[in-house]
């Protein structure tokens, strides 16, 4: 028999970067908050120290900070008419479990998305006509505006004492900022990072090609740093064990070195670790939701009431969530009616391994999580798609995250992958090798989506996260374009070895891309065609909110973070200025 | 001789110029074979400009006199012995004492003396006190942080136990622990430059600051281990 808790004000579900802003805001005005983490406890002492967490076997190969498969997994097919099968291992991308959640292993790349994606299809459609766009693609706008949510990027950069250059300050542009970038009210918190040795070679060569390069916007410290909420950071050290780590250095913004424990002061929070929560409970009506029922690590099914319940558990948790509570209607492919699950999107993400010659020593494993000399010239409309037949694009990155000794050892083609021949490649290759990042749109489709699997499950009996996705032709198309012209900048700069690889179908979970899904829980002004509306508020149950990349309409060329960020700190305002002074449909 | 004799030979005198240059250069960027004849000159009796001898607070084992006013500099890096000195002579590193006397030393010198230093093994050993409680206390800073007052473990940078991280971490085993404890001072109060050890610096409480050094001071040189 679940044993029935007291009544809080507010349970967040999922205690990462989302739950843990929004447990602070509304705990300092007052509200008793509940933050509900399915995983463990953990912190920078003792658990990132050296030399410990510099152990790549452990976190990098074989993840330790990620959800555990075992337990808990996702069903992955490309279309609808094949059976979706569970993914045994984590390979294409890399749900995280734990305090902190994806804040405390992802990469701190700091990108704010373009004023026209927030209103992506009414830009594209009056700049192209409607008819330049594949029929399969489902573009949305969000419902609300860059210029709305300024403000809010801005409390997030200076929250996590982003490190970069603006480019475009109050209109003005800056050349050693960020040329594409829509504009922002004031500098960043923190200078740009040191450029590596790979990166003033791709700059030097970018610039002869016209283009216009810049340093990557970064939330690893690039100098001590204390922020609004009075964490102090430390400098970055570029370990080059940032993504999929946590730092010794408090010197990445995690929840950890940034707001948790500023939140844990408060008496009116409380948090609790190994709560995993099974569903949202509604009342009669479905319109209104009760409680959260949630299971504690020995297996006491507890039920917690409360008169708000934010879903900050990761987008694909999210999803799940709701499907499992019934919460909106589930999206169905062949009717189109529905919307929980609609345009699930993912990260066209492609790679150009750029050999040197062996005079050329990059150093490569001097390197942080958002080191980087990048261009933005090729993402999203920052050209004329015209003559090309596609929307959408990729920024092409040049920078280190790590050489790490296991897993980067980049090879020519025409390399023996085992043996003898392999190694003397493996060490003639390894300092004179760089790997070009491009980051590339997601479009939405139709085919593309999420629901609930029909027979694989959980520990906890309840049924798995189904995934139904392949790259739209549309993606593809762009992520040739967009990969030809970064191996261009590669062999200018004199590299001895291109290798061109753009993304091509099908895709496949079986090797590392990124671990940027959205969608799922979209947000916008049409009930139709949405799951929550421009204030992340649930249509169906307006004392439910979704903060997350859930609510993305579809992915854009660059990281989500940032404007997760954004989504947060006006999410929380809307809650403290307009819901708790009258609950109910805020649109 | 012919004009292509003389070319060759023009040729291989550029060649052999430029090499030596290249080799000089090589030299002040890596540790290259220093004059250790030169080095232990200068140790013992000071160089003809006037600086001081080395020994007369260091020692010649590299020991100091074991007040824990001048550092223990046996065994410690060659690259970062030589970045201290150009560091006291620039004044980047505030030391009315080390300053003039870094500043008086050739390139040369100054390669010739880090390398003696590098190379030195102390002679006899000084007995060190602290309580255990100290060392106690020490020991979990140093070795997993401590995480109120939001200070990463030492071995983060500075090596398992302390060992050093060469060219550019210090070892800090062995170290005396006044000499810790100044400099932690000097990092706290701006008077040594380093943005790594500024929220250290400052993170670490007066009783931890002496508790790390108690620790570290008890160690053994990473040399002897």
């Amino acid at each position: 028999m679940p044993q029935k808790l007291k009544e809080v004000d507010v349970v967040c579900i999922g205690v990462g970067f989302a739950g843990s802003i929004l447990a602070k805001e509304l705990a300092a005005s007052g509200l008793t908050v509940v933050g509900l983490e399915r995983g463990r406890e953990r912190h920078s002492v003792p658990d990132f120290q050296a030399p410990a967490i510099h152990d790549e076997l452990k976190y990098s190969v074989r993840k330790a900070f990620m959800q555990d498969v075992v337990r808990e997994a996702m069903t992955f097919r490309n279309h609808r008419n094949e059976v979706a099968l569970p993914m045994r291992q984590w390979e294409g991308f890399l749900p995280g479990t734990g305090l902190g959640g994806a804040g405390v292993h992802w990469n701190g790349q700091s990108w704010r998305y373009q004023a026209t994606e927030f209103i992506y299809k009414t830009h594209l459609e009056q700049r192209y006509g409607r008819k330049f766009i594949d029929p399969d693609l489902r573009i949305q706008d969000w419902g609300v505006s860059y210029q709305e949510l300024e403000p809010y990027y801005d409390k997030f950069e200076y929250l996590i004492g982003a490190g970069g250059k603006a480019g475009n300050l109050n209109g003005q542009i800056h050349s050693d900022g960020n040329f594409f970038e829509s504009p922002r009210a004031r500098e960043y918190p923190n200078p740009p990072m040191k450029e590596q040795y790979a990166g003033a070679l791709f700059r030097k060569a970018a610039l002869e090609l016209g283009y216009h390069p810049f340093i990557q916007p970064s939330a690893n410290m690039t100098r001590p740093y204390t922020n609004p909420e009075g964490m102090t950071l430390n400098p970055c050290v570029y370990c080059g064990f940032c993504e999929r780590f946590g730092c010794e250095q408090f010197a990445k913004a995690s929840p950890q070195t940034v707001i948790l424990p500023k939140l844990r002061e408060l008496s009116n929070f409380q948090l609790r670790t190994e709560a995993h929560v099974l569903r949202i409970n509604l009342d009669s009506t479905g319109k209104k939701a009760t409680s959260v029922s949630y299971m504690d690590a020995q297996g006491r099914e507890f039920e917690q009431p409360a008169s708000l319940i934010l879903v900050t558990a990761f987008i694909l948790n999210n999803i799940r969530m709701l499907l499992l509570s019934g919460i909106g209607r589930p999206y169905d492919p062949v009717t189109e009616k529905g919307v929980v699950g609609r345009n699930y999107a993912y990260q066209t993400q492609s790679y150009v391994p750029v050999f040197m010659g062996e005079d050329v020593h990059l150093n490569s494993y001097m390197a942080a999580g958002a080191s980087g000399t990048v261009i933005d010239d090729f993402s999203v409309d920052n050209f004329d798609h015209g003559p090309l037949g596609f929307i959408g694009g990729g920024y092409i990155l040049c920078g280190s995250t790590n050489a790490r000794p296991i897993e980067f050892h980049p090879t020519p083609p025409g390399t023996p992958r085992w043996g003898g021949k392999w190694k003397e490649a493996v060490r003639r290759h390894y300092n004179h090798t760089t790997i070009f990042n491009l980051s590339g749109n997601s479009t939405s489709a139709r085919q593309n989506y999420a629901d609930l699997d029909p027979t694989y499950r959980d520990a906890w009996g309840l049924p798995l996260l189904r995934i139904t996705f392949d790259f739209p032709d549309n993606d593809v198309r762009m992520s040739r374009h967009v990969t030809a012209k970064a191996s261009e900048i590669a062999r200018r700069m004199g590299a001895k070895i291109v290798v061109n690889e753009p993304r091509t179908k099908p895709y496949t979970t079986t090797a590392y891309q990124s671990t940027h899904n959205t969608g799922g829980t979209v947000m916008g002004n049409d009930p139709a065609i949405s799951v929550v509306n421009r204030y992340c508020q649930s249509w169906d149950v307006p004392n439910v909110f979704v903060v997350g990349a859930s609510n993305y309409p579809q992915n854009s060329s660059y990281n989500p973070t940032l404007t997760l960020g954004a989504l947060i700190y006006w999410t929380a305002d809307a809650l403290k200025t307009r819901y708790l002074k009258r609950p109910g449909p805020l649109a | 001789m012919t004009a292509m004799k003389l070319k060759a030979l023009l040729f291989a005198v550029v060649t052999a110029v430029c090499v030596h240059r290249l080799a000089s250069v090589a030299g002040a960027a890596l540790a290259a074979p220093a004059n250790s004849q030169l080095g232990a000159q200068i140790v013992a009796t000071g160089t003809q400009k006037g600086s001081v001898a080395c020994a007369r607070c260091h020692g010649f084992d590299g020991a100091s006199d074991g007040s824990g006013a001048f550092p223990v500099l046996a065994g410690q890096s060659a690259d970062y012995l030589a970045a201290q000195l150009r560091r006291f002579a620039s004044g980047q590193r505030q030391n009315a004492l080390m300053e003039s006397i870094a500043k008086g030393l050739t390139d040369d010198e100054l390669l010739s003396v880090t390398q003696y230093y590098s190379a030195a093994r102390p002679v006899s050993s000084v007995t060190r006190q602290a309580t255990s409680n100290q060392v106690t206390v020490g020991q979990r800073i140093a070795l997993v942080g401590n995480l109120n007052t939001r200070v990463q473990a030492c071995v983060s940078c500075h090596g398992p136990y302390g060992t050093g991280e060469p060219p550019t971490i210090p070892y800090l085993s062995g170290q005396y622990r006044h000499y810790i404890e100044v400099q932690l001072q000097m990092f706290r109060r701006g008077y040594r430059k380093s943005s790594q050890m500024l929220g250290v610096g400052h993170n670490l409480t007066a009783d931890e600051a002496a508790a790390v050094a108690a620790y570290f001071d008890q160690l053994p040189l990473p040399s002897t281990q």
